[in-house]
């Protein structure tokens, strides 16, 4: 049990800016960037590992990683503090002919190869930390086993429309994979690739050195590694995935996810206890809800204190709500406070963020716009003055 | 501050909490939505850097090993020092122990092997929160041999150790009384300061002339020999021994001042961590003035109440000034009133139960009704 090799090892890519989260990832990296209450989107894949049996993980860290390295800490929400194993925290680091930032997704593993190489893996589990989504790895392992794959790509069914935005898999009746296609114009199938790999490990290593000596390659999965294992002629599989998954890269996209946490048929549901969701606690006592306060369709977690109206939003935890404020369609981020007589719609409001007094940040939406709702964002930290009105899908630092 | 070692005493008073201390020690009575009695006492040794702590149990506790574990959730997962739990029978002697020195006489062995100078001894039905250092420096500042902790409230008729001070707060007089009164008197909190071999040779001399009550032993009878001064703590504390005090105390969080002199005054209060999702508030919610833990659904009107984590509330149902503990769930059209629900009681559609202010109704673990 306490052996040092490990089948299977999971890289998790956490190093992204997350640009199109514009401030809420200003001073921390987009995986710790808060999520559904009391959550940070890392809670995900990391959950997701523990519960599928996978107790080695690096996650591998780059744009201003110190939130992301207090938060993991030693691993212990996720019972990823162990004897053997556990959860590694992996920025670049100095070696003897030089050192480098990760260049690209294959690059972070690349540099990393000899930490991989300890556990002796057959099998490397490749994450990314900006998807909300619930997924046993140990069935998608077993699938590459009996598939003989050397890589296996989970996808997601979407629409013709969405086809374009994503990287598609073009799949033979038996779900081998012969051609990717990077956000095509003209998408020949709806296979999605969710950023989810199993790499047999020996292949991937082999791989990972040939393109980190191809000085033309920019070291990316979609883009190199796995054409070039096309190329080649090597055994690629679609492994097709049918719950929630969202990715959270963009303000609109993060808004949705947190509301379809309110939404019954979403398929997003995390009260199942045989598939828990760990985080870190931040000890705060239950919340208190007030004389004048209404409550409806929402999700409130422990130290807010709520004395006004919420509807259909989801308020994180420490989070301050004053008499006569109405908070609507909204995602309040952790210790944000909303002043009395404020009205705030359609809107992300920033950790530690004030909304003063009678202010009125964002506005209420029949439908999304091209496909996109319209949301305010007050970035972290951020005030918004007495009285002051913040319009539709303007944003405040 | 690490010269400070800790005894705190888990069972005490249980037969006054009658069906709520059946399957446990009063230390793990939930209390305030998401804690265990015990929370607040450990919470205030560890934010006040005592991090060698013994728990003395008598009975009933599994559910204590259980909430405890390895005390990781209060840090107290230490290489030196940390949490040790003392089941009765621990020691060499042959019978469960009757009173706080019996049980302190059975681990002598313990305390003179810990490094610390000093020992806080404390009960575990104490709702306050508050600063040991602070304690300490009015310790030395007195140069008393013992300091006990006080706060002022009107006597109820369970066992109080009720004490006269000087203006120094010297204590000069202290009466045991189960009698109740309307006069706001200086309690007794059950929570001491000394210096550790002071406390063992208390202990051992008490012990072999045939005593086993601290209270009445060490502070009523040796108070001449003793220098012992109060200290009364600031801000909110609840000694909590008997259904109605429970109940009492348990509403009074609801008042915002209370709130935040148990939650917040000097450090937070840490507890077993259960990774409930947050609580998640349908149409048909209503609630006001309720303090409301994570993992609930509620979907029906909940007023003057405290849910516990995992509490269901359906439609139609009606939750007025009562307590639902863990994993409670009130199905439609139910109604309830000054009910106290223990852990994991289902209550079937349609029924109407009520206890009353001063006599709130307990359903007791496990029950459905």
């Amino acid at each position: 049990m306490y052996s040092n090799n490990k089948e299977c090892v999971a890289m998790l890519l956490a190093g992204g800016q997350g640009t199109r989260l514009y401030s809420l990832t200003r001073d921390l990296a987009k995986p710790a960037v808060s999520f559904g209450g009391k959550y940070r989107i890392i809670d995900f894949p990391l959950s997701n590992c523990i519960n599928s049996g996978i107790d080695t993980i690096g996650v591998l860290t780059q744009y201003k990683p110190f939130d992301l390295n207090q938060y993991i800490g030693n691993g212990q929400p996720w019972d990823l503090d162990r004897l053997s194993g556990g959860v590694f925290v992996l920025p670049p680091y100095m070696r003897s002919e030089g050192s480098e930032w990760y260049k690209g997704t294959a690059n972070a593993i690349y540099q990393n190869i000899e930490f991989v190489d300890k556990f002796s893996p057959q099998y490397v589990l490749v994450l990314s930390g900006d998807h909300i989504y619930k997924m046993d790895y140990a069935q998608m392992l077993d699938y590459h086993k009996q598939k003989g794959a050397d890589c296996t790509i989970a996808v997601i069914d979407v629409t013709k429309e969405e086809a374009s935005r994503f990287g598609i898999m073009n799949t033979n009746p038996d779900d081998s994979v012969y051609e990717f296609e990077e956000k095509p114009k003209h998408p020949k199938s709806t296979n999605a690739s969710m950023g989810i790999y199993i790499f047999t490990w020996e292949k991937l290593r082999k791989y990972l050195i040939a393109d980190e000596a191809d000085k033309s390659s920019s070291n990316d999965f979609g883009k190199n590694i796995i054409p070039n294992m096309l190329k080649d002629g090597q055994k690629l599989f679609a492994y097709r995935f049918a719950g929630y998954w969202k990715d959270v890269g963009t303000i609109a996209s993060l808004w949705e996810a947190n509301m379809d946490l309110l939404n019954e048929r979403s398929g997003l549901n995390l009260s199942d206890s045989g598939w828990k969701i760990y985080c870190r606690s931040m000890a705060e006592p239950p919340h208190y809800v007030g004389y004048d306060a209404t409550i409806e369709n929402s999700i409130v977690t422990e130290g807010c204190e709520i004395n006004g109206t919420v509807r259909n939003s989801v308020v994180s935890s420490g989070v301050k709500i004053g008499k006569g404020a109405v908070v609507e369609d909204c995602t309040l981020l952790p210790n944000a406070r909303i002043e009395a007589g404020a009205q705030v719609r359609y809107a992300i409001v920033g950790n530690n963020a004030v909304i003063g007094k009678n202010a009125t940040v964002g506005g209420a939406q029949d439908a999304p716009v091209q496909g996109e709702w319209q949301i305010a964002v007050v970035g972290p930290g951020a005030s918004v003055a007495d009285g002051q009105v913040v319009p539709i899908k303007a944003m405040v630092d | 501050m690490n010269n400070i070692m800790s005894v705190i005493f888990a069972s005490d008073n249980e037969t006054k909490l009658n069906d709520l201390t059946l399957h446990r020690t009063t230390a793990s009575l939930p209390f305030c939505g998401r804690y265990r009695f015990i929370d607040f006492t450990l919470s205030n040794l560890v934010n006040s850097g005592i991090t060698r702590i013994g728990i003395m149990t008598r009975s009933n506790y599994s559910s204590l090993m259980d909430h405890i574990r390895m005390g990781r959730d209060w840090d107290l997962n230490r290489k030196n020092s940390g949490i040790a739990v003392f089941p009765p029978y621990a020691s060499n002697t042959s019978r469960n122990f009757k009173g706080k020195i019996e049980a302190l006489y059975g681990i002598l062995d313990y305390m003179e092997w810990a490094q610390e100078d000093y020992i806080v001894l404390t009960n575990s039905n104490v709702a306050v929160n508050l600063d040991f250092d602070d304690v300490y420096a009015r310790h030395m500042e007195t140069g008393a041999d013992i300091t006990m902790l006080t706060y002022r409230a009107k006597p109820k008729d369970s066992r109080r150790l009720l004490v006269e001070t000087d203006k120094n707060g010297k204590v000069i007089d202290s009466r045991i009384t189960q009698m109740s009164d309307d006069r706001v008197c200086q309690i007794g909190l059950n929570i001491y300061l000394l210096r550790k071999d002071l406390c063992m040779r208390l202990v051992a001399d008490c012990y072999e002339h045939g005593g086993v009550d601290w209270e009445k032993n060490v502070i009523q009878q040796k108070g001449d020999q003793l220098h012992i001064c109060a200290y009364e703590v600031p801000g909110h504390a609840a000694i909590i021994d008997d259904i109605q005090s429970y109940f009492t105390e348990s509403m009074r969080i609801l008042d915002p001042q209370v709130r935040n002199d148990l939650f917040y005054r000097f450090g937070k209060v840490y507890t077993k961590v259960k990774d409930s999702m947050p609580t998640i508030y349908r149409a048909g919610a209503q609630v006001r003035n309720s303090l409301i833990a994570d993992g609930c659904t509620i979907n029906g009107c909940v007023e003057n109440s405290i849910l516990f984590r995992g509490v269901t509330v359906e439609e139609g149902a009606v939750i007025r000034d009562s307590i639902v503990m863990e994993n409670g769930t009130i199905c439609k059209n139910c109604q309830l009133s000054y009910v106290i629900t223990d852990k994991d009681v289902t209550i079937t559609d349609n029924k109407t139960i009520s206890g009353f202010g001063t006599y709130p109704l307990v359903i007791a673990k496990n029950k459905t009704i």
